[in-house]
């Protein structure tokens, strides 16, 4: 009944906790529940360098959510994610050619690349009205085609580059004990999260996400707000695909394909609506630990590979369906 | 909270039996005991303020919503626990603000949806659907309405009148009407209501919802009144000072304040437009000045929210020219229009909330007109922004637990309203455009805004304003533009300027 | 994000055909694409060999395109409802491998089997359909989990390509001597024309068009949904069957590729994925679409490699000119 309720008064900490929030609190609670499981089943599961390694692999999917998720705050989606990371990580190791000296401008090519593809998806999508799954399909396909081509299947002379030796051992060093992947991966997560959580620019992007014709009127410009999100998306990717070829050596084919579902899952599994104006990145990223955990306990089961993607379908319907559900209408 | 499934005697000709209907959602109680009873062979109306749990009412007798106590008995037989299909096989129609219309199935497969001509093997005969959907809107008098049209390309009035077209179709026993006029003009509020009169003299029962006491009073052979989830008061009729009393149980000597005085000729113009052209728009002009309240008038659907978005910056011109305090604007977006001093409060036309965001919080609802106002390079500075949402909040009287954390979607619908006026407020225009502002406004909240409107001009601001209800443009604007097929066709003020004059100019073929 | 249609109802009463045209622009489109392609194809073929396709010619492209067109249909059903089927690949993927392990060469055999497989490819459907409507989950992340249970399943039958199908099955069924697979074409149209005169396909449409309203007129949704993916599971079975009876042997992974053809398909036949509209005939037309294409492709000396940008490509200016042309009919009407 009170007026206008500024500061504190009369906030109590249930006000604090919305429910967004909650979500994402729950979402790292059944990352915990999967550690505990598995170090339940598997001693060792839980141990330091376990969980580093899991985390690490959960940061490439956080790479990738975080453009996923900027997209699906607004109600699009990015299914040009895979060839636009194996792309750009095909070109930074044949711009590279292996060398140091190289490393900057094969990093800055790169990942301009992702920049660029993110650019055209968003100006179709926002200026030419091409629904989102459609253009970014598309550009996936597109994406495709020009780095098979281009690189002959991946046979062409430079296609055998490896990274930059400087970048590689960099990725795989440790700081206190600490992966330089993952200092890497908690950098984007602060700098994501501050956009959103305290830039005109991420207030933005949720009302673009809410009403765009309400924020229009109101002087936000949704088109440009959509297609810099796009662009963050193509980055973002192209990140994701600099750091595994550096993390791996060399570039391969095929290397974005599981990254897709991943980064859709992850962030809708931390509460991001698909439909757009809701969730936070930092759900994301719960997602991405919690899926690659579990992934992760699975394969610690030893079985086939048939066997895991049975069981992996199978515990994402679970994980859906005790967390993502639909409200009731 | 009786239990009675057998009817009185006495109660045989009763349609509507609600007794000790009691409803919460999320914790809030929308009905408490409320009561209501209608015979067949009746119009019944059902007023109350917003919140006062008519719609909730209305939904639970019609079986889409159940109610936690109480019993509704139609026609003799127990519904508490049934649900729409019961109450359909019971010869209840309903038309409820949510209209259920397809918007990408033509007028002809929406009034025959579930009824569709069947041929051989039961198979739906599609090439009949336009004829026969021709002949269904001539038995109904709908005019200017082509069969093959998308319904959602209509505008809101005739899909409105598609949906109640499909509910008398039906030939209802029970008719149940939910603010069934909120989006028509007075020519086909006139047209339903000789569909109501006519159902009702063949012995069907009618119970309509409504804001406009003229309606009301024309229409309804008793009167139910609801307040606060609460029955408070059935006749045969009210004036309507004691129907708003009763239904805000405070006494509101008069609904309109005073205007403000005309401004002074030598006023300096605010806003002046010039031969607008557009898709829609042809040839408007006229001046705005400062402190003036310019109303908008003319049937639904004359061109006047392209009017207002144009001048916003929000749809393109072809021709004409925008001047804003005396120079030439050029208005490629609202975000231009925002940065020249305009403001816009804009509920268009079907979602009554459609000009907020409803799971952010009061507080990102109200700043985000004035982002740049609250932050530096970018980063919002939460204290500056606190104390301007308090400011706002305060001289609105915006009721809300916590305007920072509080999503939008929970307020009232009066709060939401003070919400979106806020976030214009805070623009500090010069200039402000109000287009209809006060739809689906209970009337507490609806006289606090008539006095924000009056001391908003007093302050030397300019108002643009247009309502969907005559009334209120007759009693609140200096003067009043007549719109008609995207032009101006007459100017009126003063004596000629009231409710019925407006409706007379708007209907005339149009004088210059 | 909800879209409305644009405003047709200023044309002149009973003007029949302008309205049906602006109704159905991106539709007719696809047909109109198809032609052009076609006859691109007839020429650039003309210009390689000097001569015209003939009967091996179009027979194949007959046989290619109807695994394209059965899935192509099943996908659309799914998206007038506003949903998506990720999971069809891994459909056909299972009827392959099944059809590849255990039909014999007799009638009772392949017959048997093959209703079997429509059957399991149904069921299938169904779940995925109990999943969206009953758990109240977002049909992509759904039919990409039970995509990946499929793919797993399809491995765990037949590990590695080969198996047989019987040739009487074969020559049946996508006969190489004509194109007589035109009759499957055929009878999924006739299909598609009885289902839209059904009130089960005018629940499909409503409950694509606005979920709410379809729940006021007393429509099932739940049901209606578990329906819709059903039949694509079935239709996508069917593909698989087709598929396993043109490459007379079993692949587990055949399938895969169809996922990300089928919505192309649908794209180009111009529906919508906000779903309430559109015709899986257009769906037809985008999978020759997409068939000839890759003739065309082939024929105008394309490196393979490029083919996924090519197609890329193409499907953006398709869905481009579905839109220019669009506002081309509002404005003038």
């Amino acid at each position: 009944m009170s007026v206008g309720g500024s500061t504190g008064s009369g906030t109590r900490a249930r006000d604090l906790l919305t429910v967004d929030r909650r979500r994402i609190l729950v979402t790292f609670g059944a990352a915990i529940l999967v550690f505990l499981v598995g170090a339940f089943l598997h001693p060792g599961f839980a141990s330091a360098a376990s969980v580093k390694a899991i985390l690490v692999i959960a940061s490439f999917v956080g790479l990738v959510a975080a453009g996923q998720t900027f997209v699906l705050l607004v109600g699009g989606i990015d299914l040009s994610i895979p060839w636009v990371l194996n792309a750009a990580g095909v070109l930074f190791a044949t711009a590279s050619l292996g060398r140091d000296s190289r490393a900057a401008y094969a990093l800055l090519l790169a990942l301009g690349l992702g920049a660029l593809v993110g650019l055209v998806n968003g100006l179709c999508i926002s200026y030419l009205a091409v629904p989102a799954v459609v253009m970014t399909l598309a550009m996936n396909g597109i994406m495709e085609g020009l780095t098979l081509g281009r690189t002959q299947g991946l046979t062409c002379e430079t296609c055998r580059s490896y990274a930059p030796p400087a970048l590689q051992n960099a990725i795989h060093a440790q700081l206190a004990g600490i992966p330089v992947q993952l200092i890497l991966w908690f950098g984007v997560i602060l700098a994501v999260t501050f956009i959103l959580s305290f830039t005109t620019f991420g207030r933005k992007i949720y009302s673009t996400g809410s009403n765009a014709v309400a924020s229009y009127l109101a002087g936000v410009n949704v088109r440009a707000v959509t297609v810099i999100l796009y662009m963050l998306s193509g980055f973002f990717a192209a990140l994701a695909g600099i750091v595994l070829v550096a993390y791996s050596g060399q570039a391969t084919l095929g290397l974005g394909d599981p990254f897709l579902f991943q980064s859709i899952a992850a962030a809708v599994i931390g509460g991001v609506a698909i439909l757009g104006g809701r969730g936070h990145y930092l759900g994301a990223v719960a997602g991405a630990i919690s899926l690659i955990a579990l992934i992760s306990l699975l394969q610690a089961e030893n079985m086939p590979d048939y066997g895991r993607s049975i069981l992996y379908g199978v515990a994402i319907l679970v994980v859906l369906l005790l967390f993502g559900r639909e409200e009731r209408t | 909270m009786s239990d009675e499934t057998r009817t009185t005697p006495a109660a045989q000709n009763l349609a509507i039996e609600a007794i000790g209907i009691s409803r919460s959602f999320g914790g809030v109680e929308a009905l408490t005991g409320a009561a209501l009873t209608a015979s067949f062979g009746e119009v019944h109306a059902l007023v109350g303020e917003n919140g006062a749990g008519k719609s909730t009412l209305i939904k639970i007798i019609g079986g889409t919503v159940k109610p936690d106590a109480g019993s509704v008995v139609i026609d003799g037989e127990d519904v508490t626990a049934s649900g729409p299909r019961t109450a359909r096989r019971l010869g209840v129609g309903t038309v409820f603000q949510e209209l259920t219309l397809f918007p990408w199935l033509t007028v002809a497969e929406n009034l025959f949806v579930g009824r569709e001509p069947r041929g051989p093997a039961r198979l739906i005969q599609r090439r009949k659907l336009p004829q026969r959907a021709a002949e269904v809107l001539e038995r109904f008098e709908v005019n200017g309405i082509n069969p093959r049209s998308l319904a959602g390309s209509l505008p809101l009035a005739q899909r409105q009148m598609v949906e109640i077209t499909a509910a008398f179709m039906r030939e209802p026993r029970i008719l149940l009407l939910d603010e069934p006029t909120s989006a028509l003009a007075e020519r086909e509020v006139e047209w339903l209501f000789g569909l109501v009169r006519r159902l009702r003299d063949n012995g069907a029962c009618v119970l309509f919802t409504s804001h406009r006491w003229g309606e009301v009073g024309s229409l309804a052979d008793r009167i139910t009144v609801l307040r606060n989830g609460r029955h408070v008061a059935t006749e045969r009729q009210f004036t309507e000072h004691e129907a708003v009393t009763l239904m805000t149980g405070r006494t509101i000597d008069r609904m309109y304040p005073d205007r403000p005085a005309l401004p002074e000729a030598e006023s300096e113009v605010a806003l002046s437009a010039e031969g607008l052209e557009g898709d829609v728009l042809h040839g408007v002009s006229f001046e705005l000045k400062r402190g003036e309240i310019l109303g908008i008038g003319g049937l639904a659907g004359q061109g006047q929210p392209e009017l207002f978005l144009s001048l916003f910056g929000a749809r393109k011109l072809t021709r004409g020219q925008i001047s804003i305090g005396g120079k030439r604007a050029k208005l490629r977006s609202p975000a231009d229009a925002i940065k020249r001093g305009l403001a816009i409060a804009l509920v268009p036309e079907d979602r009554k909330t459609e000009g907020l965001m409803l799971p952010m919080s009061v507080k990102d609802n109200l700043t985000l007109a004035v982002l740049d106002k609250i932050s530096q390079a970018g980063v919002i500075r939460r204290r500056q922004e606190l104390s301007l949402v308090g400011g706002v909040a305060e001289r609105l009287q915006i009721k809300t637990r916590n305007a920072g954390l509080q999503a939008v979607g929970t307020l009232s619908g009066g709060n939401q309203q003070k919400v979106l006026i806020g976030r214009w407020l805070l623009v500090e225009p010069d200039v402000l455009l109000l287009f209809d502002i006060t739809r689906g406004v209970d009337v507490g909240t609806k006289h606090d805004i008539y006095e924000l409107v009056v001391n908003l001009a007093a302050e030397g601001k300019a108002l643009l304003y247009y309502s969907s209800e005559t009334e209120e443009i007759a009693q609140l604007c200096h003067r009043v533009l007549v719109m008609r097929e995207g032009r101006v066709i007459s100017e009126l003020s003063g004596a000629e300027a009231s409710a019925e004059g407006l409706v007379a100019a708007a209907l005339r073929e149009g004088d210059r | 994000m909800s879209d409305m249609p644009r405003g047709t109802a200023t044309l002149s009463p009973f003007s029949g055909w302008r309205h049906s045209l602006a109704q159905n622009m991106s539709f007719l489109l696809s047909f109109v694409i198809l032609a052009g392609l076609t006859l691109l194809y007839i020429g650039l073929f003309h210009g390689q060999l000097n001569a015209y396709p003939g009967t091996f010619e179009w027979t194949s492209v007959v046989n290619t395109a109807v695994p394209t067109v059965l899935v192509a249909v099943g996908q659309t059903i799914v998206v007038i409802t506003r949903g998506i089927d990720l999971s069809v690949g891994g459909v056909i993927d299972v009827s392959n491998a099944l059809a590849a392990t255990h039909m014999k060469d007799s009638l009772a055999s392949m017959v048997g089997w093959s209703l079997a497989i429509l059957a399991l490819g149904a069921v299938f459907g169904a779940i995925n359909g109990i999943l969206v409507a009953y758990g109240r989950l977002q049909p992509i992340l759904v039919t990409l989990a039970t995509l990946a249970i499929l793919q797993g399943l399809a491995i765990w039958i037949l590990p590695e390509p080969g198996g047989l199908i019987p040739p009487s099955y074969s020559n049946t069924l996508a006969s190489t001597q004509g194109p007589w697979s035109l009759c499957f074409i055929a009878l999924v149209a006739v299909a598609w024309l009885v289902l839209r005169r059904m009130t089960i396909g005018v629940r499909i449409f409503a409950i694509g068009n606005d979920e709410s309203a379809a729940r006021a007129h007393g429509i099932p949704v739940r049901r209606v949904k578990v329906i819709a993916f059903a039949l694509s599971g079935l239709l996508a079975a069917a593909s698989g069957l087709f598929l396993a009876a043109s490459t007379t042997g079993g692949d587990a992974a055949a399938g895969d590729v169809y996922i990300l053809t089928s919505i192309a398909a649908v794209v180009l036949g111009g529906i919508s994925f906000y779903g309430g509209r559109g015709s899986a005939l257009g769906s037809i037309a985008g999978a020759f679409v997409l068939t000839i294409l890759t003739n065309v492709l082939f024929f105008a000396g394309i490196n393979p490699l490029y083919q996924s940008f090519f197609q890329g490509v193409f499907l953006v200016i398709a869905v481009f000119l579905g839109v220019i042309l669009g506002r081309l009919v509002k404005a003038s009407t």
